[in-house]
């Protein structure tokens, strides 16, 4: 198990390195200049050159790259283009909210995921199947910022239950999470089914069902297990996509977030600060991939040997 | 007109009920408790509160409550005392002196005197430092200190948007030791005279404010003398329309503004909400077609694609009727508009544009689309702001109509810095902006090359528009100014320089507890006189 976490880490460490040459390369070649905007409206030529000077944003490609990578060894992020801050402290100061945000979405799409996939494969051809099924592809095809107006106009100025923007306080995050984790739960709760159903015609449970174990048992401890293995690798990739998500619902519940802080920084072709919460993005959703693999190996020990 | 009339009621609603009572008014002011407010920041996570560096209207909204001005625009655009209790200019107008107040104190506890003043004008035009604000200061090239609380201001010459300029947001007066302090973190860190003190901020989403005790010093323009009646007052950037909106109705904010078309029914059918709205002195938005990049520098084609272009329908179907279609560059209520004078100057007319474009060679291709000589009549239109107001939603519409007379037009998105320098370049075939200002002097940065601002190039190369607006920036009678400025700008629209489009109301969304806020002349919010009703 050490041997095979030491063996993902270095690929981590691969796949990390990978998105963050990937993305210097989108954005280098991306066309524009960050000294314009940094220089304001009234500056005249020579401010500008001055400017893109103390930026380097001028200096060849292999020069700025390495540059970076060499920095960046030293666990230095750099400062902003736009605002000649550190990287590392806008990140510090928005990356929280983010991942509050995927965490809490992360386990309600888990808990409702897991939850109603099963409940739908038990009562497989009925109408509770019907009805979670049906809401499950309604709230799918649900575009996550409208999902999320819908929720406000009920809770927040229908009911008066929750505040309709801000985070930081429990209660600022139980509509943002909703929205997000819908995006997870739907696909998770399909596959749970798919999964549990396909399962219980396996053979070995109809043994365990003719040694006289109670259905309880079966399903949960047997059928469950087995199902859920494939659903764990899928919501690896899930968390990739809440992520990406999390850029509309911050703004659409007007949260701090690293997705607002990316997009700015791809529109300002702030280098140095697109750099740094991609690579954050890229080491969150690899960590995760990690977890999910180590827990895949603990739910089916088929895959240690 | 009616352009006109709607105006001067939207005004009157403005100033002669200001501030905004309802039915409430009968109750007296109390003192106390927060007001939060939601406006649009776009999804801009820093936040840069330093008046000087600010490129960004709505931070511009926050300002009012920090940092005070030297002097303010009154309702009928002529300048009253605020920091300055009165100024003298000399006979050939390059030096100014201003006798400043003497019992105002910063939120650092320092002194706003003559010397503060200085800094914060050398800072503005200090070449090394390059703010924003650079431009509001013109031809401004030194000052000095005559006394602890009079200012000498010299300038190269005659700069008749100087006083107006002052009395801008752009620039207000920051704290010298906290710049000194923080450098470029002021930003994050704003210390004015203001009615409200910075408490903090969360990045991109939230800005507090606390009541200022010491405050003695509001505008001349103010009913209220002492400090501000709220205890608090938060800012709360909420970029989804829907979601300000929304914030109001459930209680959460008691104020949301630029409230979109299609949401100002509800608010006006609600009984706990009010809606007001105002001009916001600015560049009506308009459409600047490239003029020096063929075949648009041949002014009758410029003027066949604006006969093509029906401007009042566009504003109907995408404003819904909340905003007036606009006709001249400057918007109504900024001093010098030719809003009236060009109101009707022309008409829609596809039929004498598709003329226009065949006898100068331009003939239907297979797709539909003109062209002469290989080459198609197909327009760029470069942008980088979205669809903020809705901007895109009227390009779009632009789009329909010219493909009805065979001129293609491709809306190219484009980052910031990028769109600028393509717009420095000339680049580009057609573009879209509005720029707020105090004075009609904002024409010669758009419109004249030796004052262009850098974002909002408009390659216009035209001798005898530049002669008028330099002329206009240095005189100083009122009157004969106004005239140089209404032929400036009908020389702009005669020759299809600008398509103007729209004007805009800014626009807040208040809850019945509200009371007290003020839109000032530029369109910008005060909050020193506002209370919460119980």
């Amino acid at each position: 198990m050490i041997v095979y976490l030491l063996q993902r880490l270095l690929s981590v460490a691969v796949v990390v390195y990978g998105a963050v040459t990937l993305i210097f390369l989108i954005l280098f070649w991306l066309p524009g200049d960050p000294a314009e905007l940094v220089a304001g409206p009234d500056a005249d030529p020579a401010t500008v050159a001055t400017i893109r000077d103390r930026l380097g944003a001028d200096k060849p490609l292999v020069e700025q790259y390495l540059g970076y990578v060499v920095r960046l060894a030293h666990a230095d992020l750099g400062v902003s283009f736009t605002t000649g801050e550190p990287v590392f402290d806008r990140l510090a100061e928005q990356a929280p909210a983010t991942f509050e945000l995927t965490l809490a979405a992360g386990s309600l799409a888990l808990a409702s995921g897991i939850g109603l996939g099963v409940v739908s494969a038990v009562n497989a051809g009925r109408w509770g199947d019907y009805a979670i099924r049906s809401s499950l592809l309604l709230f799918a095809s649900m575009p996550p910022f409208w999902l999320g107006v819908l929720l406000i106009l009920l809770f927040s100025v229908t009911l008066r239950w929750l505040p309709a923007v801000g985070n930081g306080a429990a209660a600022q995050l139980v509509m943002p999470a909703f929205c997000l984790g819908l995006i997870a739960a739907c696909p998770l709760a399909r596959l749970v089914r798919a999964n549990v159903l396909e399962t219980l015609h396996e053979p070995f449970v109809v043994a365990l069902r003719g040694k006289g174990l109670g259905e309880r048992a079966v399903l949960y401890r047997h059928v469950l297990r087995n199902a859920l293995a494939p659903a764990v690798t899928v919501f690896g990739v899930l968390t990739g996509e809440m992520l990406s998500g999390a850029v509309v619902v911050e703004t659409v519940f007007a949260r701090q977030g690293l997705g607002r802080l990316l997009a700015e920084a791809v529109g300002g072709k702030d280098i140095p600060m697109a750099l740094g919460a991609t690579l954050l993005a890229a080491v969150v959703f690899c960590i995760g991939n990690l977890l999910t693999d180590v827990v895949h190996r603990i739910i089916d020990p088929r895959i240690e040997s | 007109m009616t352009t006109r009339r709607r105006f001067n009621e939207l005004l009157a609603s403005a100033f002669v009920a200001a501030p905004f009572g309802g039915s409430l008014a009968a109750q007296s002011p109390r003192s106390g408790g927060e007001l939060t407010v939601a406006f649009d920041g776009a999804s801009i996570v820093k936040f840069v509160l330093d008046p000087h560096n600010s490129l960004f209207a709505p931070h511009n909204r926050v300002f009012r409550s920090i940092y005070d001005s030297l002097v303010v625009l009154r309702a009928d655009q002529t300048v009253g005392p605020w920091l300055a209790r009165s100024w003298e200019i000399s006979p050939d107008r390059r030096h100014y002196v201003f006798d400043l107040r003497d019992d105002v104190l910063f939120h650092d506890g320092s002194r706003f005197d003559a010397a503060a003043l200085k800094f914060n004008l050398d800072r503005v035009i200090d070449p090394n430092v390059a703010t924003y604000a650079r431009g509001e200061l013109g031809p401004v090239v030194a000052t000095e200190a005559l006394a602890p609380h009079r200012l000498g201001v010299t300038l190269a010459e005659p700069f008749a948007p100087l006083l107006r300029n002052l009395s801008s947001t752009k620039l207000g007066i920051v704290s010298p030791a906290a710049i000194t302090k923080y450098g470029e973190g002021i930003g994050q860190n704003p210390v004015g005279t203001g009615p409200f003190r910075f408490t903090g901020l969360a990045a991109g989403v939230e800005i507090r404010l606390e009541r200022n005790p010491d405050y003695r010093w509001p505008p001349s323009t103010s009913t209220l003398s002492g400090p501000a009646r709220l205890d608090r007052l938060t800012f709360k950037n909420v970029p989804e329309h829907s979601t300000r909106v929304a914030a109001l109705q459930s209680g959460q904010v008691q104020v949301a503004d630029l409230v979109p078309s299609q949401h100002l029914a509800t608010i006006r059918s609600s009984p706990d909400l009010r809606l007001v709205q105002q001009e916001l002195l600015n560049t009506n938005y308009a459409l600047f077609v490239n003029p020096t990049r063929a075949p648009w520098d041949d002014p009758d084609l410029r003027r066949a694609l604006r006969l093509a272009i029906d401007v009042d329908a566009i504003v109907r179907t995408v404003y819904l009727g909340s905003l007036a279609r606009a006709w001249s560059p400057l918007s109504p209520s900024m001093f010098a508009s030719a809003e009236q004078d060009l109101a009707g100057s022309w008409k829609p007319d596809p039929k004498q544009a598709a003329d226009i474009f065949e006898s100068k060679g331009w003939r239907r291709g297979a797709d539909g689309v003109r062209e002469k000589a290989g080459k198609k009549l197909a327009l760029g239109f470069v942008d980088a702001q979205g669809n903020r107001e809705q901007r895109l939603d009227v390009v779009q519409l632009v789009r329909r109509q010219l493909a009805k007379i065979g001129v293609s037009l491709t809306i190219e998105s484009q980052s910031g810095p990028l769109l600028v320098q393509r717009q420095l370049a000339g680049d580009y075939d057609i573009s879209g902006g509005a720029q707020f200002a105090d004075d009609p002097d904002v024409l010669r940065r758009v419109f004249a090359p030796e004052a262009r601002n850098r974002l909002s190039v408009v390659q216009v190369e035209d001798d005898q528009l530049a002669d008028l607006l330099r002329k206009a920036a240095r005189e100083d009678e009122p009157e004969a100014r106004k005239a140089l400025y209404l032929r400036a700008q009908r020389r702009i629209v005669d020759e299809v320089y600008a398509i103007p489009i729209y004007v805009l109301l800014y626009n807040l969304a208040l809850s019945s507890s509200a009371q007290g806020i003020v839109i000032d002349a530029h369109g910008f919010l005060h909050f020193h006189e506002a209370w919460l009703s119980g």
